[in-house]
C-alpha cells in the first residue's frame, strides 16, 4: 500500500525554496506553452478552413497573395472560359471578380492605425461566400458609396458603425456609408470591409483585380479547372480554396513547431530542476527511508511516493501556469495578425482550447514522473542498514 | 498478544571491504525464549547491531541460521524478508526516526497501512498504541512539538501498532537523558511482562541491561556469557 498524500503533500513544504524555484520553472513553461498555443489556436480559428473544394481562387502568377495579384479584365473575363463552372439558378456563372485594396483606420483602443481589407465584390460573391451572413442593416446597392463591414472590423476599428461614414479611397476622399454588419463564421474576412466592386475599384483607382473565384459544378471538376487555368489559354494561378486556406493555416503550423521545439528545450531545463530537487530530498531523508523499508515498505511504494511527490509539485505548477495564461489570453482580448496574403490586419481571439490544456497537463506530468524517476529509483534502493546507522 | 522464540545456529556475517574480510559474527549460537527481554552488550564491533539487524531480516547471514517463531529467514528473499518484518518485528531506533512531516498519530498509523484494515479500526489501534505509551493526549503533535523522550514513546507506539512477535530496539535510550531513559525503559519492560512481547534491546548502558530479564554479552562475533537479572516484575514492585 502506498504511503498517505499527506506525506508527499507536507514534504513539498519542508524545502520551500528549491520546491517553490521548481514549482515557478514548471509554472512558467506551462504558461507560455498555453500562451503559445492559444496565439497558434486563435489564429488557426480566425484562418480556419471555411473552403468549399469546389471553389478555386486565381490569383497572378507569382503571386503568393491578393496583395501582390493583378488581373486585367480581359484575364478574368478568360477565367470564365475554364471548364466546369457552376451556374446559379438565374443562370448566372459562378465566377466572383474581387479587388482586394487597402485602407487605414484608427484603432478603437487607441494603439494607433490598422491596414483594413477594403474588398470590392459583385452580386455574386454573396452565393459563392455561403459563409458570409448580414447580421444588421442591409446589402450595399450597386454603384452606391456603400459598405458593409466584417463584425471583428467593427469591434475595432472606428468609423464602422451603422451609419457612419468611413472615408476611403485612394486619397481617402471618398465618403462611404455603412450600411450593413456581417459575419463570416468567424473567419478572416469579418476582419474586412465589403463593397461594390465597380465604386470601390473606381475610389481606388485600379483598373486590375486582385483575384477571381470560380466554384466548379463538382469538386471532382476542380482539378481539371485549375489545369485549364494555369494552362496557355489562361496562364494564372489557380488553387482551390481548401488547398488556399491550407497554405494560410500553415504559417500556424509553424507557431506550433517553434513552440514544440522551444517547449523542448525548457522542458528538458525543468526535469533537471525536478530532479534536482528531488535528489536534494532524496538524499535529506535517506533516515526517514530506511525507517520505512525497515517497518516493511516496499522499493514499489519509495519509488511511488517520490515520484507522486514529483507530480504534486509539477501539477500544482502547471495549475498555476494555466491560471496565468488564462489571465493573460482575458487580458490580451484581440489580437493583431498581419496577414501576409492581403497585408493587412485579421483580428484574433487567443483560444485556450482543451487541447491546449490537455497538452499542458501531459508536459507538466512528463516532466514530473521523468524529473522524478531517477531520484525515486535511488531513495528505493537506499541502503537501509548504512542509512540507519548514520543517524 | 503474539511473541515468538528466537533460534540462532552457528550464525556467520562477514563483511567485505577493499576486497578484505571483515568478521563479525563468528559462529553464533543463542537461543532466546517467546516472552523473553534480553539485553545485548558488548564492545563496539562486536556485532550486536548487526544480530540486530540478522534477526530482524534487516541483513542476510553469511552462514548459519536465525528462525524467529516458525520463520527460517535464510530461506526467505528481500521481499519476503520486507512482509515478512512488517507482521512479525517491531523496531525502535536509537534516533526515533520519525517522519517529521506527520503527527504522532500519523507515524504511528505508518506500518499499519501496509495492511488491509478499514480506517475506522486503524485509527483505533493506533489511539491504543498511543495511549498504552502514554501520548493518547498528543496524538495531533508533530515530532517537533514533543520531547525527545515524548518522541521515543511515539516510535515505540509505532513498533508495537501491528502487535509484532518481537521487539528488536536499538539503543533506545542511547539519546536521551537518565530521567527519561527509565521511563522508557520501564515502557518496555510492560510490554514485556504485560504485553509477553518478545524484547531484544542492544545497550551500552548497564543500568538500561539491568530493566532485561538477560544480558548476552558479546565479543568479537561470540558469545562472551550471558547473566541472568533477579530484577522484580513492575507488577510486584508495585
Amino acid at each position: 500500500m502506498a504511503l498517505p498524500l499527506s506525506y508527499n503533500w507536507r514534504n513539498l513544504f519542508v524545502r520551500k525554496l528549491s520546491t517553490s524555484l521548481t514549482f515557478s520553472v514548471v509554472s512558467i513553461i506551462v504558461a507560455v506553452l498555453s500562451i503559445l498555443l492559444s496565439f497558434a489556436a486563435g489564429i488557426n480559428d480566425s484562418l480556419r478552413s471555411t473552403g468549399n473544394p469546389a471553389n478555386i481562387i486565381v490569383l497572378r502568377t507569382g503571386a503568393t497573395a491578393e496583395s501582390t495579384s493583378l488581373i486585367k479584365p480581359d484575364e478574368a473575363n478568360r477565367v470564365l472560359q475554364a471548364p466546369g463552372i457552376a451556374q446559379d439558378d438565374k443562370g448566372r456563372t459562378l465566377a466572383s471578380q474581387e479587388l482586394c485594396a487597402q485602407t487605414t483606420l484608427p484603432r478603437k483602443d487607441g494603439r494607433g492605425i490598422a491596414n483594413v481589407c477594403v474588398r470590392g465584390v459583385d452580386e455574386i460573391a454573396f452565393t459563392i461566400h455561403k459563409e458570409v451572413r448580414l447580421i444588421e442593416g442591409r446589402l450595399f446597392n450597386v454603384g452606391q458609396m456603400e459598405v458593409i463591414v466584417g463584425k471583428a472590423a467593427q469591434e475595432r476599428y472606428k468609423h464602422l458603425a451603422l451609419g457612419e461614414i468611413v472615408p476611403m479611397g485612394r486619397s481617402g476622399d471618398r465618403a462611404y456609408k455603412v450600411v450593413g454588419v456581417f459575419e463570416a463564421d468567424g473567419s478572416a474576412v469579418e476582419s474586412e470591409i465589403w463593397g461594390p466592386r465597380t465604386s470601390i475599384m473606381d475610389s481606388f483607382r485600379r483598373t486590375f483585380l486582385s483575384s477571381v473565384i470560380v466554384q466548379v459544378k463538382d469538386a471532382g471538376l476542380a482539378r481539371e479547372a485549375i489545369d485549364y487555368l494555369q494552362g496557355p489559354a489562361v496562364r494564372l494561378k489557380a488553387k482551390s480554396e481548401t488547398e488556399y486556406y491550407e497554405d494560410l493555416t500553415s504559417k500556424t503550423r509553424e507557431i506550433v513547431v517553434l513552440t514544440s521545439v522551444l517547449i523542448t528545450l525548457m522542458g528538458i531545463g525543468a526535469v533537471f530542476a525536478v530532479a534536482n530537487t528531488m535528489y536534494a530530498a532524496v538524499d535529506s531523508r535517506r533516515r526517514e527511508i530506511a525507517m520505512l523499508r525497515t517497518i516493511g515498505f516496499v522499493r514499489r511504494s519509495i519509488i511511488t511516493a517520490f515520484v507522486l511527490e514529483s507530480l504534486l509539485i509539477c501539477m500544482s505548477a502547471c495549475v498555476c501556469g494555466l491560471i496565468i495564461a488564462a489571465l493573460v489570453s482575458s487580458m490580451i482580448s484581440k489580437q493583431d495578425f498581419l496577414s501576409d496574403t492581403t497585408w493587412t490586419v485579421l483580428a484574433y481571439d487567443l483560444k485556450m482550447t482543451p487541447w491546449t490544456i490537455g497538452t499542458a497537463l501531459a508536459l507538466a506530468a512528463a516532466v514530473g514522473v521523468i524529473g522524478g524517476l531517477a531520484p525515486a529509483v535511488r531513495a528505493s534502493r537506499t541502503k537501509v542498514i548504512e542509512a540507519l546507522r548514520k543517524a | 498478544m503474539s511473541s515468538a522464540d528466537i533460534e540462532i545456529k552457528k550464525l556467520k556475517k562477514v563483511y567485505y571491504k577493499d576486497k578484505m574480510e571483515i568478521p563479525v559474527l563468528a559462529g553464533l549460537d543463542l537461543s532466546i525464549s517467546a516472552g523473553e527481554f534480553v539485553a545485548l552488550m558488548g564492545p563496539s564491533g562486536s556485532g550486536k547491531s548487526t544480530l540486530l539487524h540478522l534477526i530482524g531480516g534487516l541483513d542476510t547471514a553469511t552462514a548459519g541460521s536465525v528462525r524467529v517463531g516458525e520463520s527460517l529467514l535464510e530461506t526467505m528473499s528481500e521481499a519476503q524478508l520486507t512482509s515478512w518484518r512488517s507482521r512479525h518485528v517491531g523496531f525502535i531506533f536509537q534516533m526515533y526516526h520519525l517522519v517529521p512531516v506527520l503527527t504522532a498519530a500519523q507515524n504511528v498509523e505508518l506500518p499499519l497501512l501496509l495492511f488491509k484494515m478499514k480506517s475506522s479500526e486503524r485509527k483505533e489501534r493506533v489511539k491504543t498504541a498511543l495511549t498504552i505509551v502514554g501520548l493518547g493526549d498528543r496524538m495531533d503533535h508533530r515530532p517537533n512539538q514533543l520531547s525527545g523522550g515524548q518522541e521515543q514513546r511515539v516510535a515505540i507506539a509505532r513498533a508495537i501498532v501491528t502487535d509484532p512477535d518481537v521487539i528488536l530496539a536499538d539503543e533506545p535510550t542511547g539519546d536521551l537523558d537518565a530521567k527519561t531513559s527509565e521511563e522508557i525503559l520501564n515502557l518496555l519492560n510492560l510490554l514485556n511482562e504485560e504485553f509477553g512481547k518478545t524484547i531484544l534491546m542492544v545497550t551500552h548502558d548497564p543500568k538500561a541491561a539491568a530493566h532485561a530479564k538477560k544480558t548476552v554479552h558479546l565479543e568479537k562475533g561470540q558469545l562472551e556469557r550471558e547473566e541472568f537479572s533477579n530484577r522484580q516484575p513492575m507488577a510486584a514492585a508495585r
